[in-house]
């Protein structure tokens, strides 16, 4: 069974958002909804100036404490390491979105519903059918495109990124792209002080 | 410049700390209630106070199903909440609520009706209800804490100060609450009684003085993100709220009251002072929790 991961590789990252713009569509998530976000930060005082792009999504973490304090068993990992939300199981209570250290959970609500993607308050046919999936209170996040990983495709994110700065693959498998990226170029958890032991890495 | 200094960001595209939005105000009345309804359960089954053990069940139980149920994004399945007491506080805290309301009625019954007298009840079963209602008005004095420091993702939260404040604020609305409620009544006819509430109300604001200080200090010297909630505490956001409401209305007041003259009207007061500073400090505590730079790569 493969543990799935992925690198985000900083040098390449162009912040074009694209990545964001798939996984909108490809979760059909409603106005105000993220899966996953590429931060900026600019640093330094003029003439010595930079920007760096940090994308960011769930980092499936290996001891997820959105699992643990779950009250009601909707999030769960799957054998492969993919953390899930069960949206019949959700009760909205937000105690996952709080431990959270990532906060990489969205608390739906019916105005995120509301205007449709085009403000007019009208929904598209895809957003109708986007929209059956989600329950207005729940809780949800990334979960990795789960049904494309299945079907043997890479998340959305990865595809449409135009630099090939995310990575996804086996982490358990070495001669895999993402841990031979991890290997050479040292690949660094996100606060790894928080003891979660994601499965995103950074490398720069 | 240090992460400590990097801006909130809000919703932004932009590194910087995060405000936790999840739980806010309906999650800080539903844990108030329940901290203070429970403190003035657990405080009046210690005077014997029948009506105080009434309301402490009607708030702890009644008021925090309600805001709980306002604060649930799905509440038809909230009675999910109790399926994982293996892992969750949220579940075990459902189930202490239980205990207290079952061993909590049964023990106003009995006390009310006089049953151990007309069904000569055996000792050992008023003793369980007792032990069992002291059980759970404990639990439900302390869960919320324990809920909130189970992760470390907000570092303001996550220390075992959070379910001792728990603890303590709910001991010192319910000692003051029954102080109120029972000054001109069934304390009045104790004067013993009401001599060491009067002493357990200052030792319990002593005591909170211990853990609010407690929790500046852990704060003020952990991660960036706790130190970041400092500033908001005490310098900048939530600073005047901070200091009048949690401070002055929440401690000094009622210790100055009990300390010098407690009569019945200003008993009232501390009282209101205590739950004013008891519910501040459930509020802005939540507001002032933020999430940590999940990288920066300032120098």
């Amino acid at each position: 069974m493969a543990r799935w991961g992925m690198v985000f590789d900083m040098k390449r990252c162009i912040g074009c958002n694209a990545c964001v713009v798939g996984c909108k569509q490809e979760n059909s998530l409603p106005d105000g909804v993220f899966f996953t976000k590429t931060l900026s930060e600019e640093y330094g005082v003029f003439p010595s100036v930079n920007r760096v792009y940090i994308p960011t999504l769930c980092n499936h973490c290996e001891d997820a404490p959105c699992e643990k304090v779950c009250p009601s068993g909707a999030t769960y990992t799957r054998d492969d390491g993919i953390v899930m939300v069960d949206s019949d199981k959700c009760i909205g209570c937000g105690a996952c979105a709080v431990a959270c250290p990532y906060d990489q959970r969205t608390q739906l609500s019916a105005d995120n519903f509301k205007s449709g993607l085009f403000g007019d308050g009208e929904l598209t046919p895809f957003e109708e059918q986007g929209y059956a999936r989600y329950e207005p209170g729940m809780v949800t996040k990334c979960d990795f495109c789960s049904g494309r990983v299945d079907a043997g495709l890479d998340p959305a994110c990865v595809v449409t990124c135009p630099t090939d700065a995310r990575i996804f693959g086996d982490l358990d498998d070495p001669d895999s792209k993402p841990s031979k990226l991890i290997r050479e170029r040292g690949g660094r958890a996100p606060l790894p002080e928080k003891n979660t032991k994601p499965k995103v890495y950074y490398i720069d | 410049m240090a992460v400590r200094d990097l801006p909130i960001v809000g919703d932004s595209f932009n590194v910087g700390f995060r405000f936790q939005r999840y739980w806010d105000t309906p999650m800080a009345n539903a844990f108030f209630s329940c901290e203070a309804g429970a403190g003035l359960f657990f405080v009046s089954m210690f005077v014997g106070y029948i009506p105080g053990m009434i309301l402490g069940i009607v708030a702890g139980v009644g008021l925090k199903a309600f805001f709980h149920l306002t604060h649930m994004g799905v509440p038809f399945r909230s009675w999910r909440a109790a399926i994982r007491p293996d892992r969750s506080w949220t579940s075990r805290g459902v189930l202490g609520i239980a205990v207290l309301v079952v061993f909590g009625v049964a023990h106003i019954v009995i006390q009310q009706y006089g049953l151990v007298a007309a069904w000569g009840l055996p000792g050992f079963v008023t003793d369980l209800v007792i032990f069992g209602a002291g059980v759970g008005a404990v639990s439900c004095m302390c869960y919320q804490g324990f809920a909130m420091s189970h992760s470390n993702a907000i570092s303001l939260w996550s220390t075992g100060l959070m379910p001792v404040s728990s603890f303590v604020y709910a001991l010192t609305s319910g000692v003051l609450l029954t102080l109120a409620l029972a000054f001109n009544g069934h304390l009045a006819e104790q004067a013993g009684l009401r001599e060491i509430l009067v002493t357990a109300g200052l030792f319990s604001c002593f005591a909170l003085v211990a853990v609010l200080l407690s929790l500046l200090h852990a704060s003020r010297h952990g991660s960036p993100g706790a130190q970041k909630s400092f500033d908001l505490l005490t310098k900048s956001l939530y600073a005047k709220w901070f200091y009048s409401l949690i401070w002055v209305a929440g401690i000094v007041v009622p210790v100055l009251v009990l300390w010098l003259a407690p009569g019945y009207t200003l008993v009232l007061v501390a009282a209101l002072g205590a739950l004013i500073g008891h519910y501040a400090f459930r509020v802005l505590i939540f507001k002032a929790g933020v999430f940590e730079p999940i990288m920066s790569f300032r120098p």
